[in-house]
């Protein structure tokens, strides 16, 4: 089976909209929360998210939309685009131009898209309020396409001319992941030689405030504090939203057109807790089989793991089954492999996760370091036994496990291993 | 069950609808409705929604096409030649085509239907097409695309004396073209040595389009149809030739109707050849007469015979109006 490897990046996030200032602040830990305006409500306990610079989405109009003026995308694009179709879209020319593609690699039958995001929850209402108002016949036409589960990778393949395999994963909080895992699949079998995976979120008011009510967001309206993945006061997660693109390609495709890669990416693993809907086994079962499912997969032994970018969102049930199954997957050696749950810098991006962390694991090894942990004062104790990262390690790791779960219990590890 | 009433009844509306008062928030709507249109498109709104007077439909509707075409293609709107196709000149795909309906329903207070749609090709189509709704007038044929074959079946003129190779006939208008084959008997003597494509004969295939538009595209009074063998030339005026035309050059003949009045039907004519402008008519006069749809020659295709039965009571305003849009 081919060797496939990591060629291309691009992000729109809310640590940095390129990979150079993504670099700088996951180095330095420095986060990208803020004191979010439309939360700032009486009736809103939640306060702060990971905001999107240099961006403002908050019109259902598209063209109303403001954006860096690199960019240049007409309304016939812009005009079926969900706040996180825009973030992909920059992310996706960012990867296109990083992985230094032409168009003839884009548009074949061989190279493929798959995507994840939760559709725009956002335009989804405002569109089926404008239907209940205005009247069946009178609804947006684009209303559709903008905003249903599916709207990211309906509007990236019809923008990039994509012919090859293309799909949409929901899996909630770790689909993109499993879009990397697939696609990682349809390479190695020979189906595809390159496929672009791209995770999203709007990151706005619909899209994270419907959490509020399960209680698993953070209600801290200090911005340095509201994020502590395996802190013992963490009290929930910190919403996000943005775009990652990512550019696998087989190694003969690598060779032919003489770039350098970020990453290998070795294999992948998912299982399920059959559990609950929403809350994560208490022992991480699923998690712990997902990692060695997917190390079986890569040939990798635990011990030669180096470095995991945990799942860790600072949700009280989450982070704890987390740590029990790293304990369970690497048990003596449990301390060897660095963890840190870059979540603390950037919030949880849901279903733009896992590409956002498989992509800063892709610096990570390219560049030589490990990010730290921020905002841990004090470890939980039931987070204990692990060597989380209190600050960046500046060693270069080998072998990288990126962990993401859903709700339903789903979830996946994907296993990247530097360029040599 | 007496009392039954369908659930669509309470809601239909009656059309033409008498104007509703015209209130600020109306306008307030409609500001943001039209926000990215021209101003003159927002007064024109304005102006229908206060008085019903559709006068102001043309702009309102130029306004809203415009807004959703590419910039860089905004100009060809600026001299709103009707026969500017919306696929092929404007580059509007059919999801461009049901944003524009959907503003220009909300905008105008009016309801198209899917069935309706299919058959705007051009800007004078759907500017025809609103306009007939708004005055609850019957809405004129779609434009008709008719091949050689169907020429030479309907028309009463045949080769060699045929200058039509193919041709487009709306309610409102004709289009044809014809390439000068070189092979035309009558260029050995016209002139010697050096074949020039006769100014009469150009002028008798724009008398030709003329035929084709009364035997397909022109509305008649129901039960009836232009009858072949009524149609002869009877004058013409204004006629200017500007380019001299030769084998090889491909005539683009267009005429629409000024004027129709039984027995008579004055149109106006040119002929370019790609962006030259060739021969100019200003007038070309036809007399015709109708006859039974029964005793009629049998239509080609089944839609001829239905829109012949299903033709327009009205006759003149729909075409006064395209020729005013």
């Amino acid at each position: 089976m081919p060797r496939v490897f990591i060629t291309g990046l691009g992000f729109i996030t809310s640590i940095g909209n390129d990979a150079a200032t993504v670099t700088r602040n996951l180095r330095e830990l420095r986060h990208g929360f803020e004191v979010y305006p439309p939360f700032q409500q009486p009736e809103i306990p939640v306060k702060v998210i990971g905001t999107i610079k240099g961006f403002t989405t908050d019109s259902p109009d598209p063209e109303d939309w403001t954006f860096p003026a690199a960019y240049k995308i007409k309304r016939e694009l812009l005009r079926t685009m969900a706040p996180n179709g825009l973030f992909a879209h920059c992310a996706m020319l960012q990867a296109v131009a990083d992985a230094k593609l032409t168009e003839p690699d884009l548009s074949n039958p061989l190279t493929g898209l798959y995507a994840a995001s939760a559709g725009s929850p956002y335009l989804l209402h405002y569109h089926n309020n404008r239907l209940n108002k205005v009247g069946v016949m009178r609804c947006s036409p684009l209303g559709i396409v903008a905003s249903i589960a599916g709207t990211l990778n309906f509007n990236l393949i019809a923008a990039f001319k994509i012919q090859g395999a293309s799909c949409g994963f929901s899996s909630a909080c770790a689909s993109s992941a499993h879009a990397l895992g697939y696609a990682l699949d349809d390479l190695k079998l020979g189906r595809q030689k390159r496929m672009f995976v791209v995770g999203a979120e709007d990151g706005n008011v619909d899209a994270i405030l419907p959490f509020a009510g399960m209680r698993t967001l953070s209600l801290q309206t200090d911005p340095n504090l509201a994020s502590r993945p395996f802190d013992a006061a963490r009290d929930g997660f910190v919403g996000t939203g943005g775009g990652v693109a990512l550019v696998l390609e087989t190694e003969d495709e690598v060779v032919r057109r003489g770039v350098t890669p970020y990453a290998e990416v070795l294999g992948w693993g998912q299982a399920s807790d059959g559990w609950n809907v929403a809350i994560s086994h208490p022992e991480g079962n699923g998690s712990a089989a997902a990692m060695t499912n997917a190390l079986r997969a890569s040939g990798v032994a635990p011990e030669n793991v180096d470095y995991v970018n945990a799942h860790a969102t600072s949700t009280l049930i989450g982070d704890i089954s987390e740590a029990r199954a790293l304990r369970a997957v690497f048990k003596d050696a449990a301390t060897r492999p660095a963890v840190s749950s870059t979540k603390a810098l950037t919030g949880h991006g849901l279903s733009l996760a896992g590409a956002m962390e498989s992509a800063f694991c892709a610096l990570a090894l390219r560049e030589g370091f490990m990010p730290g942990n921020a905002h841990l004062t004090k470890i939980d104790p039931e987070c204990g036994g692990l060597n989380i990262l209190r600050a960046t390690e500046n060693t270069p790791p080998d072998l990288v496990i990126k962990n993401s779960s859903g709700f339903g219990g789903a979830n996946v590890a994907l296993v990247f291993k530097r360029v040599a | 069950m007496p009392d039954a009433v369908s659930p669509n009844q309470g809601t239909t509306k009656p059309f033409p609808p008498t104007p509703k008062p015209f209130t600020p928030e109306d306008e307030t709507a409609l500001r943001e409705a039209l926000k990215r249109c021209s101003p003159s498109a927002f007064e024109a709104a304005v102006q229908f929604r206060k008085t019903g007077n559709p006068e102001h439909v043309p702009a309102v509707v130029i306004g809203v096409i415009e807004r959703f075409v590419e910039p860089d293609l905004r100009m060809k709107l600026k001299d709103a030649d009707d026969d500017l196709r919306l696929i092929e000149d404007l580059g509007i795909d059919s999801l461009t085509m049901m944003e524009i309906v959907i503003l220009v329903e909300d905008v105008l207070q009016m309801t198209i239907n899917n069935d309706e749609l299919r058959n705007l090709r051009t800007v004078g189509d759907v500017k025809t097409f609103i306009d007939c709704k708004i005055r609850g007038l019957t809405l004129p044929k779609p434009t008709k695309f008719i091949p050689i074959e169907h020429i030479g079946s309907v028309m009463p003129v045949q080769p060699p004396f045929l200058f039509l190779n193919e041709a487009s006939v709306s309610s409102t208008a004709a289009n044809g073209k014809y390439k000068i084959s070189g092979q035309e008997f009558f260029l050995q003597g016209h002139f010697k040595d050096n074949p020039v494509m006769p100014a009469s004969i150009m002028l008798e295939a724009m008398g030709q389009l003329a035929v084709l538009y009364l035997l397909e595209g022109a509305p008649t009074e129901p039960g009836k149809v232009v009858s072949p063998q009524t149609i002869f030339f009877t004058g013409c005026e204004g006629v200017r030739a500007h380019r001299i035309c030769k084998p090889g050059d491909i005539l683009s003949l267009s005429i629409k109707p000024k004027r129709m009045k039984m027995p008579l039907a004055t149109f106006e004519g040119a002929i370019r050849v790609g962006q030259e402008k060739a021969v100019i008519v200003e007038e070309i006069t036809l007399t015709f007469g109708l006859v039974d749809a029964v005793d009629a020659p049998v239509p080609i295709n089944g839609t001829a015979a239905q829109s012949a039965v299903a033709a327009p009571v009205t006759v003149a305003p729909p075409l006064r109006v395209a020729i005013n849009a």
